[in-house]
């Protein structure tokens, strides 16, 4: 009996038996490979996935997320790069910089890191520290050196240090831009600025004259007639011995004029603040809308 | 024999779909269980994860759906109504498109473009597949309304539902308690400060109409003992003002009050109204 | 063709910046309209001066402002702009820059200045900008 049962089990020769024993095995197998990865949606692989998923619609924070997951268990530069990336494209300029150092060195990425990790840098707004940083090439990427000067040349519209020589500063850039880039070149270095001690003395000697020069016209007449007719009547008061009203419109004369000496100063202020915020959105646009002569970097 | 091979590819197949889907599942349940205890932002991305991994589209339109919910709950309107879009081309039949359209009124609703909430609900009632569904569109026609502050025609809309629903008296006491704006004004034409005491602003009332009898009174003396440039000095820089600000005071005072009032309404249906909300 | 203007739509919405930036919390949206503004009547403790001179514009406020309708062109207000340049400043450098301030107010022409013009209809004008710190200036 057990000998048939055991001949019957090991003569197994038919194509569906064979299934038969797959079909009892497979749980088993499937149960194996679960625990290792190949349904666990959380596994690194599958974590990579959906990341360079979320990556390609653009949902950045998330993506980071997932690609700092799947670092956790594997190293791989594409990755680290992405990761990199997607901090940079929420904001987190510092994260995304120490995070695209770590590919500098025995990686094929280098250079894109390099280009991005000076970009990182150019978006913290430190302009100082960023044209020192290009100075000295430690970091400085061979396939990119050309963009990187752009970029450093592009800083100095951004703040105020003295301008470098304008040849030099307009060398690096396309011809086509040139034009444009040397008529800022001119505006930061020649901006016409108002000066408000001029506008306080000129207001000093006329009542508004001040604020006529910063091109505030409507308020300069406004002040002139308003200091004029107070004296007016300040002096037709004491003329006609009413005291008390003659020094009230004394008063109100004083309060006009010297009001009007320290708006002309504050008006000058106000003006060359304005002269700047104009032109630097003019730049900031202009920058922008070219992406800063960079390259784009799709990884 | 061919039968016994098609029985276990069957039963083999059988068995990849049902773990697959019980995968999905787990993954369903472990996104609701983040939306249920209000952590809307990995709701989210775990319904992503779970659209993602989703080869079999069984779950698009309840993620979708989801997502939609969490980001309302976020208040990012924009993207929510972009999710209910999305769950919106993945329902599989009328409740679940009527599903997705009411959530989508209901956001423009929050997100204070009632006008675009109104069109769609016009849209819903045209639409022949939703005819057993006209008191929800009206239900939320009506909340489209109290929430821009229209309580006349919000009551309009509840009272198709049931001429004594709860929230048809709500809107018909609402309206009912509010001042009139004009009245204030015009009565304030006639009696500087009479429109700020109507409205319960009474000081300020009596201080309004303090200051137009003394400047009248000073501008007419000043006429009657013949100093005229005294009399229209005064009388455009002190009489005039106070009069034009007694009239632009009822006005705006008249609009707090009623502001108040739907506030008040609006207060108790955050808070206190029972039945469905947003 | 709604189908077509569905899909225009997701479109055009799948274009649209991101706006997940940070991680965000939920939020819930009140239903109550937006109220006006209303005079700040709070009285300033940082020093005697500017106690005494909040009371002195709080009274203004009851007894004239409030009652005399909306005419400043500004925001702030005149009375208003006189504490917070005093706060900003001095007594006397505050009084000077208030006296400025009435000045450009009684312009019948300051439409044509360059104050940025608020959803209100007043012109932005804030004390700050007038401190003589061109830093603290801010357009």
């Amino acid at each position: 009996m057990i000998q048939s049962t055991f001949q019957k089990i090991f003569a197994l020769r038919t194509y569906s038996n064979i299934l038969w024993i797959l079909f009892l095995i497979i749980p088993f197998v499937k149960g194996y490979c679960q625990s290792t990865n190949s349904n666990n949606y959380f596994s690194p692989d599958n974590r990579l996935q959906f990341a360079n998923y979320l990556y390609k619609d653009k949902d950045y924070l998330r993506a980071a997320n997932e690609f700092k997951e799947y670092l956790k268990f594997n190293s791989n530069d594409t990755v680290q790069f992405r990761l990199s990336n997607s901090l940079f494209k929420i904001g987190r300029f510092t994260e995304a910089s120490d995070n695209f150092k770590g590919l500098f060195f025995g990686s094929k990425l280098s250079e894109e890191a390099r280009l991005m990790f000076f970009e990182s840098n150019f978006f913290q707004s430190d302009f100082n520290s960023f044209r020192n940083l290009a100075d000295q090439d430690v970091y400085l990427p061979q396939k990119y050196m050309k963009d990187i000067e752009r970029l450093k040349f592009a800083t100095y519209f951004f703040d105020n240090t003295t301008l470098p020589d304008e040849n030099i500063l307009l060398e690096p850039f396309p011809v086509s831009a040139q034009s444009q880039i040397a008529k800022f070149y001119i505006q930061k270095k020649f901006q016409l600025h108002k000066s408000p001690a001029t506008a306080a003395i000129l207001s000093a000697l006329i009542p508004g004259a001040g604020k006529i020069y910063t091109g505030e016209i409507g308020d300069g007449i406004t002040a002139l007639v308003a200091t004029a007719l107070s004296a007016y009547l300040a002096y037709t008061n004491f003329k006609a011995d009413h005291q008390f009203r003659g020094w009230l419109f004394t008063g109100l004369t004083a309060f006009f004029y010297g009001g009007n000496i320290y708006g002309s100063a504050a008006s000058a202020q106000i003006y060359n603040a304005r002269i700047r915020f104009d032109f630097d959105k003019e730049v900031k646009f202009y920058f922008e809308q070219r992406n800063y002569f960079l390259p784009q970097i799709d990884l | 024999m061919k039968v016994r091979l098609v029985t276990i590819l069957l039963l083999f197949l059988s068995i990849n779909i049902v773990e697959g889907q019980d995968n999905l599942s787990v993954q369903l349940n472990y996104a609701n269980g983040l939306f249920r205890s209000e952590q809307y932002y990995d709701a989210v991305t775990e319904y992503k994860r779970l659209l993602f991994f989703d080869s079999t589209k069984t779950y698009q339109y309840e993620a979708n759906l989801k997502i939609g919910e969490s980001y309302k709950a976020g208040a990012k309107f924009d993207d929510a109504i972009k999710y209910f879009s999305f769950a919106e081309l993945n329902a599989s039949n009328d409740d679940e498109v009527f599903k997705t359209k009411t959530e989508i009124i209901r956001t423009n609703i929050l997100r204070r473009t009632t006008e675009r909430a109104l069109q769609l609900c016009d849209d819903l009632e045209k639409d022949e597949r939703f005819n057993t569904k006209i008191d929800t569109i009206n239900y939320w026609r009506g909340w489209a309304f109290m929430l821009s502050d229209d309580w006349k025609s919000a009551a309009k809309s509840f009272a198709k539902i049931n001429p004594n629903h709860e929230l048809k008296l709500l809107a018909e006491r609402t309206d009912k308690a509010k001042v009139s704006v004009t009245f204030a004004k015009v009565i304030s034409y006639i009696l500087p400060g009479a429109g700020s005491i109507y409205t319960g602003k009474i000081l300020s009332g009596f201080l309004s109409l303090g200051w137009n009898a003394l400047s009248g009174y000073w501008t007419i003396n000043s006429f009657i003992e013949k100093r005229a440039f005294d009399g229209i000095v005064v009388g455009e820089l002190l009489w005039l003002r106070f009069y034009r600000g007694a009239i632009q005071n009822a006005e705006d005072s008249a609009i707090e009050k009623n502001l108040e009032i739907s506030n008040k309404s609006l207060r108790f249906l955050q808070n206190e109204y029972k039945g469905t909300k947003l | 063709m709604k189908l077509f203007f569905l899909f225009f739509f997701l479109c055009v919405t799948l274009l649209l910046a991101q706006t997940e930036l940070v991680k965000w919390e939920s939020q819930q949206m009140s239903y109550e309209l937006p109220a006006h503004r209303h005079h700040d009547y709070s009285i300033d403790k940082s020093s005697l001066g500017l106690s005494i001179l909040s009371v002195a514009r709080n009274a203004y406020y009851f007894f004239v402002s409030d009652l005399d309708g909306d005419n400043c062109a500004f925001s702030p207000t005149c009375s208003a702009f006189f504490i917070q340049a005093v706060k900003e400043t001095s007594i006397i450098k505050g009084t000077l820059m208030f006296a400025d301030r009435f000045t450009r107010d009684i312009n019948f022409f300051k439409g044509s200045n360059h104050y940025p013009l608020l959803s209100t209809n007043k012109f932005l004008d804030p004390a700050y900008n007038y401190t003589l710190h061109s830093a603290k200036i801010k357009l």
